[in-house]
């Protein structure tokens, strides 16, 4: 055990969590806009996958790291777009049609890498930035100071959300929608435009955690997100549709994986216990933030749709 | 957009509104039919009418959250097309609701702010909202504490933020749906005071409710709907109680039942020294002891949440009781269960009738037999008898007065009046030694209303013991042979009808025992 | 609820359009005689680089060999890694009548069993297998990918200047754990100082997390790595850009990683798949389980060209493969 409290190991354990954490971390940021406005997307997965295929081959095809995140995030966009239409103008039940765009984003991203790529050959990512000076300090310099752009973006999204959803005329919006969508209404809210703003902002964050997947990974495979986007859902009702708590919880879950990579690395966790090991992210985070979270309750308009004078 | 911060500037106060031939169907119901109403510059304006007459549909399509098929309405003597909530606010037409429209889980500031305009731009600032509140609170004596969570709010103090959201908004017409409707005597003497000032700054008031006195003590004229026609506007003081009742129902309303003498028979009830926790775990009900007797109501009176419900949660079987004995025709039965109760003879007409008392996607038959069905004649060997059942409800529905399409019908679809009288029909049915009876006519219209007193003392008349706990003082010196004032949990003291009056048992209400001084 | 249905309906049908229903790769035209009709059944893509890829490769080799389209029809449904999709497409080619229907995957076997019995006139193939069910028209295939294994395992050893070698594999089963206890053993062997890293990371599918046990392998000293299964595509990737070596299975993962790769295990199915499809076309359909290896060439190891492999290594690995062929070296079967 001793191996394991080595600053070397604890440096690398802790960075790989946070690289483990970011994908899902932009998905489950987005996620908590629709949510606090009332909107369930469970298409999320597919959202990421279809992102990260975007990316991916427009990265592939010499397009750039940087064309290939606005393609993502333009794909986010339209499957928001088609998200919203759905669970807001049309009113179908969110569970059911996101499951729906799940499978369509499962799919199609399958499909078109079949038929437009083929063989999984590796993309460059973003390079390792190091933050001048933070990164030289000892320990956490290497720990949180030298990664990628889009680590350092997903992380500095919670903030950014923290902020939008509290301190924002449109924050105050976004919670009235999602509490009681028939009071904002009343005070001439547009209930219809915060949600399809929030589903969209949401799912082009999706695309970009799925960007942010492929171009770290290098890589594009059939089903390469592995359900991160429904991980993703479920960070946001333990995290208590707070990004703070949000982020928490996707930090907690990716730190577990990650100890339980490296203790599985240096035979702590012997071989025998290592599929029992796999389950301990899923379950202790959900230990902790059920903990945590106990006296939380969802926004009261969560799933329901909004139809005036109904 | 609307002001950034508002303004007494731009607008004066008051605005003249005319609808004029307002048509609103909805499938199966035609809610508004050719309805004529205006409101003058600083009047108060009542809209009366039974449930279901269409007085809130009339509102909605004023403040743009229902289409007229027909009709216009003028602001001013001008045209205006009012196809929205922003729009309405923009003529400055402010709403309270007759369900509250504020998010419970903002702070009443943040009620205030939302869909406003910040002076921060994007940034929310509630630092001048707040001020704002306050100078309003201050104006029209509306307390309320800027910072406070709305769900912490008591009901009145949440409709007063209601009427700052839409002070805050410059409204110059208010129209109040029912607002009075879940307020204590005192909440409503205190909200008829700022109607009063803002009616003499010359904002124009509409003003609904069903309670005549009140009608008739805060309105300038009182418009009367009946089944989504206008029946007319009157002066209010030309107007009777039982001429708006008349108006309101389309007949001759019984508003004071007469109360036969009845010979009263032996204890059915039997309550020593009982106890009981609140909801918050606090002591509710502290050492209560009374007795009702076979053929005399016994009215619980008090302002709410001085342990009636509890004490009838007691009895009923659905509260534990801490402390004490409750005994039903002599038995026993402080630990027995809500069946149990029944089966001696006991019937609970619920405070929280769709809650308690009814389930809403169930429909009526089935509410009706939710529980005798297991029973002969209903049942035999295990098998229902549908056509019993079927015989049977149509015989109550009938006998009872309800108002249902069909007995296939949903409960929930019901108008307030026909679920209550449909409840009531279900426990009254078995002929109960003793029934409790918690605010049976509350949300109830008129006509309704009239109906389940006389039914009240029918029971009376057959050698029920009655408990009725009501808020509402008229229902009890209507109906009750003795009234007992609770304050606190306690039985603060029991009188007779023929000693009661208004006065004495306001004092009782808020905790003065009279000692003669 | 109409318009839900209609959207709902409406977005399974194009997902199943996109990834459910097969390709077809190849089928006969004004052919005289009927073309012998195969059908495979993957959880992965079949261009993966690994698992779904190596039955692909040696069902169009079998093609190639018994003479094009023509001669032998080819239908493909890949990317069922949902079990019960996978079945389905089982039990449908089944009822079109294909002769020799493959479901090339460990976890069907359940559904195949049950499939069977009710297609009495069709052969099926399960692997990565050893057991036919007992039932008269299944064949069972697997690979003794310990073999291989063993054979780059005792050239990562002589390769590993830290002394530390990194295995990835998914979940400790079959195919999977045949390789990576292969490779152990061929790592002792060769030199019993240098230390071997075993992470199986809990999932076939989660590239993410395959990449971090590579980390965490070369946090851990590893300069030499190996993994087995689809997810390692991450793993290979961050062995590129750390630059460690590589040594891949199942297909020949050099163009994803052309410098740092050393040499693939590559599976040649077609041994075995010619022997089943002669069996076939004699009336046995089926209770055979066979097992490819060096000796009968269905396993092979695939030196990457671009790889600067130092001569001596390459013969030691070529007389290991030589000592497993003539039985002086005998390699472990995992325990
Ligand atoms: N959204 C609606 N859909 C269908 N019917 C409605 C709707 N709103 C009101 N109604 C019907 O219109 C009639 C008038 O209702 P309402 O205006 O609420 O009456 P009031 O406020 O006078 O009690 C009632 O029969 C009611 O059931
Ligand atoms: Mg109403």
């Amino acid at each position: 055990m001793g191996e394991f409290f080595t600053s070397a190991v604890l440096v690398s354990t802790v960075a790989s969590g946070l690289r483990l954490s970011t994908s899902y971390l932009f998905a489950a940021v987005g996620e908590t806009f629709g949510q606090r406005s009332g909107v369930l997307n469970l298409g999320v997965d597919g959202i990421m996958l279809l992102g990260a295929f975007g990316a991916y081959y427009t990265v592939l095809n010499g397009g750039g790291l940087w064309l290939g995140m606005v393609v993502a995030i333009t794909v986010g966009l339209v499957m928001g777009l088609a998200m919203a239409f759905t669970s807001v103008t049309l009113q179908a039940e969110q569970g059911i049609s996101g499951i729906g765009f799940y499978l369509f984003g499962l799919g199609l991203s399958d499909l078109l890498f079949q038929k437009l790529v083929g063989t999984p050959l590796p993309i460059r990512g973003f390079p390792e930035l190091r933050i001048p000076f933070l990164a030289d300090l000892p320990v956490v310099g290497e720990m949180l100071f030298s990664h990628s752009i889009v680590v350092y973006a997903a992380f500095l999204l919670v903030p950014v959300a923290a902020f939008v959803l509290n301190r924002t005329t449109l924050g105050l919006k976004i919670r009235s929608v999602g509490e009681n969508p028939e009071a904002a209404d009343t005070l001439g809210v547009s209930v219809a435009g915060v949600r399809y703003l929030t589903v969209m902002t949401g799912s082009a964050l999706a695309g970009l955690g799925g960007a942010a997947l492929a171009t770290e990974l290098g890589i594009f495979q059939q089903n390469l997100t592995a359900g991160q986007g429904f991980i993703a859902v479920a960070l946001v009702y333990f995290g208590a549709w707070r990004p703070v708590g949000v982020m928490a919880g996707s930090l907690l879950y990716g730190l577990v994986a990650s100890v339980v990579l490296q203790l599985k690395t240096l035979g702590i966790i012997p071989r025998s216990a290592s599929e029992l090991a796999a389950m301990l992210p899923a379950v202790l985070t959900i230990l902790a933030l059920v903990v945590a979270v106990q006296r939380e309750r969802q926004p009261a308009a969560l799933t329901k749709p909004y139809e005036r004078g109904a | 957009m609307a002001e950034t911060l508002p303004g007494t500037g731009g607008r004066g106060h008051g605005l003249d509104l005319a609808m004029r031939g307002i048509v609103k169907r909805f499938p199966g119901v035609l809610a508004n039919d050719h309805v004529d109403f205006d409101v003058r510059r600083g009047e108060i304006h009542t809209l009366l009418g039974e449930n279901g007459a269409g007085k809130s549909t009339l509102m909605k399509i004023l403040y743009g959250l229902y289409r007229p098929d027909a009709g216009e309405i003028r602001i001013d003597g001008e045209p205006v097309q009012i196809d929205s909530p922003r729009r309405a606010i923009e003529l400055g037409i402010g709403m309270i609701h007759q369900h509250f429209m504020l998010v419970p889980t903002l702070t009443v500031a943040e009620n205030v702010a939302l869909g406003l305009a910040s002076p921060k731009g994007p940034l929310l600032d509630l630092a001048p909202v707040a001020r704002r509140i306050e100078e309003l609170s201050e104006a029209y004596g509306l307390r309320v504490d800027p910072g406070a969570m709305v769900w912490q709010l008591s009901v009145g103090e949440q409709q007063r933020v209601e009427i700052i959201k839409a002070l805050y908004r410059d409204a110059e017409l208010l129209a109040l749906d029912e607002p009075t409707a879940v307020l204590t005597p005192q909440e409503v003497e205190d909200l008829f005071v700022t109607l009063r000032a803002m009616a003499a700054e010359g904002h124009s008031l509409i003003f609904i409710s069903h309670k005549l006195h009140e009608v008739l003590d805060i309105s300038d004229r009182i418009t009367v709907l009946r089944n989504g026609r206008l029946v007319g506007t009157v002066s209010s003081a030309d107007a009777t109680k039982a001429g708006l009742a008349r108006m309101m129902v389309g007949r001759e309303v019984v508003l004071e039942q007469v109360r036969a003498p009845v010979e009263v028979g032996p204890p059915r009830l039997e309550i020593f020294d009982v106890r009981a926790r609140g909801d918050r775990g606090t002591e509710a009900v502290r050492g209560v002891s009374l007795q009702v007797r076979a053929g005399e109501i016994l009215a619980i009176a008090g302002v709410s949440g001085n342990g009636q419900r509890e004490l009838a949660e007691v009895v009923a079987g659905l509260r534990e009781a801490t402390g004490g004995r409750v005994l039903i025709d002599g038995s026993d039965v402080t630990g027995a269960d809500p069946g149990q109760r029944r089966a001696l003879g006991l019937a609970y007409i619920p405070e929280e009738r769709m809650r308690d008392g009814a389930i809403g996607q169930f429909t009526v038959a089935e509410n009706l037999m939710l529980h005798d069905f297991d029973r002969p004649p209903f049942a035999r060997h295990g098998f229902l008898d549908f056509a019993e059942i079927e015989r049977h409800c149509r015989r109550l529905v009938a006998d009872f007065d309800v108002k249902t399409p069909s007995l296939d019908t949903t409960m929930k679809s019901l108008s307030g009046g026909n679920i209550q009288k449909a409840i009531l029909a279900r426990e009254l049915s078995a002929n109960p030694k003793v029934l409790v009876a918690s605010q049976p006519t509350r949300g109830v219209d008129i006509g309704a209303t009239e109906y389940i007193h006389r039914r009240l003392l029918d029971q009376r008349a057959r050698g029920t013991a009655t408990l009725l706990i009501s808020e509402d003082l008229d229902e009890i010196l209507a109906l009750a042979d003795r009234i007992a004032v609770m304050y606190e949990g306690e039985v603060m003291d029991v009188v007779d009808r023929a000693d009661a009056d208004v006065g004495r048992l306001g004092l009782l209400m808020a905790g003065v025992r009279d000692s003669g001084t | 609820m109409r318009k839900l249905i209609v959207v709902v309906a409406a977005l399974a049908l194009v997902a199943a359009a996109c990834g459910g229903a097969g390709d077809e790769a190849g089928g006969g035209e004004g052919a005289a005689e009927q073309p012998f009709r195969i059908a495979v059944v993957a959880p992965s893509a079949i261009n993966d680089l690994a698992f779904s890829q190596s039955i692909y490769d040696g069902l169009v080799a079998i093609q190639e060999e018994m003479g094009g389209p023509t001669k032998v029809e080819l239908a493909v449904t890949d990317g069922t890694f949902v079990v019960e999709d996978a079945a389905a497409a089982i039990r449908d080619y089944a009822a079109q009548g294909y002769d020799l229907v493959i479901a090339h995957g460990s976890q069907y076997g359940t559904s195949l069993q049950e499939i069977a019995p009710d297609f009495p006139d069709v052969s099926f193939a399960w692997g990565t297998a050893g057991d036919t069910f007992g039932l008269p028209n299944v064949f069972a295939y697997e690979a003794a990918s310990n073999q291989g294994g063993y054979v780059m395992g005792v050239m990562a050893a002589a390769l590993s200047e830290s002394g530390v070698v990194g295995i990835i594999g998914p979940i400790e089963v079959g195919d999977a754990k045949l390789y990576v206890d292969g490779f152990a053993a061929g790592v002792k062997a060769q030199d019993p100082t240098v230390d071997v890293t075993i992470n199986y990371t809990g999932s076939f599918s989660d590239v993410a997390l395959a990449a971090e046990a590579a980390r965490a392998a070369i946090g851990a000293g590893a300069d030499v790595l190996t993994g087995t299964a689809q997810m390692v595509v991450g793993a290979v990737g961050v062995a590129q850009e750390e630059g460690v070596l590589w040594f891949g299975t199942q297909a020949d993962q050099t163009q994803l990683a052309p410098e740092i790769v050393v040499a693939s295990q590559v599976y040649h199915w077609e041994v075995v798949l010619r022997d089943m499809i002669d069996l076939i076309q004699q009336g046995t359909l089926g209770g055979e389980a066979y097992v490819i290896d060096l000796a009968n060439g269905g396993e092979e190891i695939a030196f990457n060209p671009g790889f600067d492999l130092p001569a001596d290594v390459k013969q030691l690995g070529q007389d290991t493969i030589q000592g497993i062929i003539d039985g002086s070296i005998v390699v472990p079967a995992g325990g």
